[in-house]
């Protein structure tokens, strides 16, 4: 019976002869072949495979975009420079996460299939203040390390170009304290990879009216604009981080998707007059006279304010519920979230009228496929 | 080992090129176990163990009690470890949770009383009422590495070298004789386990280590403390003479080819033999030397 | 040795296995989606485990930042209903030394094969909860902590999987349940890859030391078998997920 094994010679000397019944037969052979590539120094059991997997000194098509899992070989040729998620040895190059290979010019990389939040400069965030500490606030970004936002980043009341006084620092807590919300931009990065954050814009800033939801990072996609205006007189504030921002649409919303052109859900058609101010500012009341300055008025203790508007009614909380469970039925299928995708599921969506059904497992399967029908339908139409 | 002392980047540095070039600081080849040096205290089974400047102490000491209900014919054993700031700044009074205090009692108690090592069958006086306690406290005097070797051969030497108190027993009474009154009786050792700690350090760097078919990692026998702080991994091996793995625990650290620490073994087992032989000797010597004593006491009675 | 007999003439074990098969393995990857970074199902005969993977993040202490690297930390948590009998001890299982040396193992095997230069002043965090344990529950660990650390997208150098061994007589038996480690001296190996390097090897009774040599060779191959059935549930999963992604 007990077969031995000897242990010989060096290498792939243990692994010999080694039948495991139980599991080679209710495994198909194509199932493993697609397997592929995962013991080239291994020479018998390399042989075997090579036929399935690319030979590893093509450097065509083959091996971009292929999967790869930790401690596979991607390449032996030196050419290439090594990235992310991969190390190398000699002139083999290895995975060192799971995920697909990428390729830009000569840089080799693989893209985890997932992984934290990573940030980048110009990304659209939404964060939560962690910590006041000397000068900056930590923001929780969803990353590996607490994004910083310095005191001299954000616009403070009376105007954006004022310097920062000691009286500012004192009372930092009184523009955002623990637990807030807000959206930025990533500024800079530093050299261990954590964010620099600014609000120097009025499209940033402290966020209220409106609801938290949080998807994995890796469902929303780099785009020009992250804040959308959705029917229901809602606006959603995509975080490029997975955190996003439900909220009321304020005037500013409007006005903002005013001038490009003029959205068709934008009702407040008379905004679209006003453009918008160098940074981006635009008046929050298209309406008040213009003898004092847009700045002034914008960079008022307003935007600090922790209130949220009286005028939000019942009708418009149950629409940003029900929009936070469809992004929610969205994740749950693992579908990109888009605006449009928001939007179709806001439409298919209206067949229950019940907010809280939405997520039920039943119902975000179901939802997740109609958008994607209706995605495609839209899709042929055109 | 510890977190709390650190060796300086310029020390440690030197002290891996020095493994490079197959140097070690104190002199000995890779493969060396440092000297054993074993002094009896004056009472039976108390130890003092040194391993080159390292310290340990062992005392055995029994009692009577009552057994597990669940183990009515087995005696009790216990080890008790004592790490104290005595040994070492790195250790704390009291605190016996960390992380190398733990392996280290895990690695002992393993070896010797999981292992059998001591007949805890012939401690039983009466079954399911009376038994023998042996109890074997170990104190961590200095600390220049190898705690686990020097303790494991200091428990054994004192068990081997402890007498505990002769009994009779009369139906439920037991009689236990005073040592003066008669000779006290030796424990039942079943083998003798002996531990061998190698470390491990990669030369190279950790892609050579793990994709790389050189396997350059350095092995070195029965570290000190300086090279304890620098290793990468470890290996405890413990054998008995008879061939048998005792235990074998390698908990992480640098991942090493199955067959350098198949060697690893081998070279642990001539360790073993010597250590073996050394612990039998040196028991039996001083043994004698309290025989003698009686020796002449008997004779003059005879006359 | 006990009323069931470990290894008949016929070369069947209790379970009906033969010497060199495995227990059924199955694995679901990212079961908990929300609550971590990164998680697994394992199922290994009857071992049952999660495995949750936290990080790497902002430490919540001062102590837990390390400069120049991940700091991290594992803990297990065996509950009281993993075993045939519920556990008596009414204390925290998790201050119990045989759960401490496992905690250090796992964590001193892992440290060495995360990258974790590449994420310093963080900290990952591991959480492990056996639901259910029949033997070989270290190397079930072993394999549970790559699958979820893999999926958290944590950077490493290789799959490390870990099976246990017994050696009864002179068969060794690959991958033992309860009854089998109870009954004999078991091996337990944490194998890097596909390569011949053992991160973990633990021994915890009496074995020929001749033997010994065996039993690694039979535990080596089985756990490259493990690593394979891994690279498989990892692969089915991504392609589930690079589907759902095209559909963007």
């Amino acid at each position: 019976m007990s077969e031995v094994i000897s242990v010989v010679s060096r290498n792939g000397a243990f692994q010999k002869t080694m039948i495991m019944e139980e599991f080679s037969s209710d495994e198909s052979e194509d199932d493993y072949n697609m397997t592929g590539s995962e013991d080239e120094e291994e020479g018998e059991e390399g042989a075997e495979k090579s036929s399935s997997k690319p030979t590893s000194k093509k450097s065509s098509k083959n091996i971009d975009s292929e999967l790869m899992t930790p401690g596979e070989l991607i390449t032996s040729d030196p050419i290439w420079m090594r990235g992310h998620g991969t190390y190398f040895l000699e002139n083999d190059t290895y995975s060192s996460v799971a995920g697909r290979v990428s390729k830009v010019n000569k840089l080799l990389s693989v893209i985890p299939l997932k992984s934290r939040y990573a940030p980048e400069t110009g990304d659209h965030v939404v964060g939560r203040i962690a910590e006041v500490s000397n000068k900056r606030w930590k923001v929780d970004i969803g990353g590996k390390q607490h994004a910083i936002l310095m005191l001299g980043s954000v616009n403070l009341p009376g105007g954006i170009l004022r310097r920062k006084s000691e009286s500012d620092e004192l009372q930092m807590r009184s523009f955002l304290k623990e637990g807030d919300l807000l959206n930025a931009e990533v500024q800079s990065l530093f050299q261990d990879g954590a964010a620099s954050l600014h609000t120097r814009s009025l499209k940033y800033g402290k966020l209220r009216n409106g609801q938290f939801c949080q998807v994995p990072n890796s469902l929303i996609v780099r785009s020009k604009n992250h804040t959308h205006n959705l029917p229901g007189n809602v606006t959603v504030v995509l975080g490029v981080n997975g955190y996003i921002w439900l909220r009321m649409t304020s005037s500013m919303d409007l006005a903002r998707d005013a001038p490009p052109g003029g959205s068709t859900q934008v009702s407040g058609g008379e905004a679209s007059g006003r453009a918008a101010g160098p940074t981006g500012a635009v008046s929050l009341n298209p309406n008040a006279s213009l003898s004092i300055t847009r700045l002034e008025e914008e960079s008022s203790w307003k935007i600090y304010s922790d209130e949220n508007d009286a005028s939000i009614t019942n009708q418009l909380k149950q629409t940003i519920s029900r929009y936070a469970n469809i992004i929610k039925a969205l994740a749950f299928c693992e579908v990109g979230i888009t605006h449009e995708r928001i939007v179709l599921g806001y439409e298919a969506s209206l067949a229950y009228s019940d907010v809280g059904a939405l997520i039920q497992r039943d119902n975000m399967e179901a939802l997740g496929a109609d958008v994607l029908n209706a995605e495609r339908m839209r899709g042929n139409a055109e | 080992m510890a977190k709390d002392i650190e060796v300086s980047t310029a020390e440690s540095q030197f002290i891996l090129e020095a493994l490079k070039q197959n140097y070690r600081l104190d002199g000995r080849s890779f493969e060396q176990f440092r000297d054993v040096k074993i002094t009896f205290g004056e009472e039976l089974g108390d130890v003092l163990v040194e391993l080159g400047r390292t310290k340990v102490h062992c005392k055995i000491s029994s009692s009577i009690t009552e057994p597990y209900e669940d183990r009515p014919f087995e005696g009790l054993f216990f080890i008790s470890t004592e790490s104290t700031p005595m040994a070492g700044p790195q250790f704390e009074s009291g605190n016996n949770t960390g992380e190398d205090e733990v392996l280290i009692s895990r690695i002992i108690e393993k070896a010797v009383r999981r292992s059998g090592a001591l007949d805890i069958e012939g401690l039983c006086i009466v079954a399911g009422s009376k038994c023998w306690a042996v109890r074997a406290s170990v104190h961590f005097l200095d600390c220049d590495g190898g705690f686990v070797d020097a303790s494991c051969i200091a428990v054994m030497t004192a068990l081997l070298h402890y007498r505990k108190p002769d009994i009779t027993v009369h139906g439920e009474k037991i009689i236990v004789h005073p040592v003066d009154e008669r000779e006290p009786v030796a424990l039942g050792i079943l083998h003798i386990p002996v531990c061998v700690t190698s470390s491990f350090f990669n030369p190279v760097d950790a892609e050579q280590n793990i994709k790389g078919e050189e396997n350059s990692e350095i092995v070195l026998v029965d570290a000190t403390l300086k090279e304890e702080l620098l290793r990468e991994g470890v290996l405890t091996v413990t054998l008995n003479k008879n061939r048998e793995v005792v235990q074998v625990s390698k908990a992480g650290g640098l991942p090493m080819d199955a067959m350098t620490l198949m060697e690893c073994c081998h070279r642990a087992y001539d360790i073993t033999e010597r250590i073996t032989d050394q612990i039998l000797a040196a028991v039996k010597e001083d043994i004698a030397k309290r025989d003698k004593y009686s020796a002449i006491l008997s004779s003059e009675n005879a006359r | 040795m006990s009323q069931f007999e470990v290894y008949s003439p016929e070369g069947l074990r209790m379970d009906g296995r033969r010497w060199n098969e495995l227990r059924r393995f199955e694995t679901s990857i990212n079961t908990h989606s929300h609550a971590a970074d990164g998680s697994s199902y394992l199922e290994q005969g009857n071992n049952k485990i999660i495995t949750l993977v936290k990080g790497p993040t902002e430490p919540a202490l001062r102590s837990q930042l390390d400069q120049t690297k991940a700091t991290l930390s594992i803990s297990v948590n065996v509950t009281k209903f993993s075993k045939f009998e519920r556990s008596k001890s009414t204390g925290n299982t998790k201050n119990e030394r045989r759960i401490l040396e496992m905690q250090t193992a796992l964590v001193r095997t892992f440290e060495k094969n995360l990258m974790l230069n590449l994420y310093p002043r963080t900290i990952i965090d591991i959480e492990i909860h056996v639901l259910q344990q029949d033997g070989g529950i270290l190397g079930s660990l072993i394999n549970g902590i790559t699958l979820a650390c893999i999926d958290a997208g944590i950077a490493m150098y290789d799959y490390i999987s870990g099976v246990s061994i017994g050696l009864y007589d002179t068969t060794p038996l690959l991958d033992v349940n309860s009854l089998e480690e109870a009954a004999m001296s078991c091996v337990t190996l944490g194998v890097v890859g596909k390569s011949e390097k053992l991160s973990l090897l633990q021994v915890e009774d009496k074995i020929p030391l001749d033997r010994l040599e065996n039993v690694l060779a039979i535990g080596i191959a089985g756990a490259h078998r493990i690593r394979d059935l891994m690279d498989t549930a990892l692969r089915a999963h991504a392609e589930k997920r690079v589907l759902n992604a095209s559909k963007r």
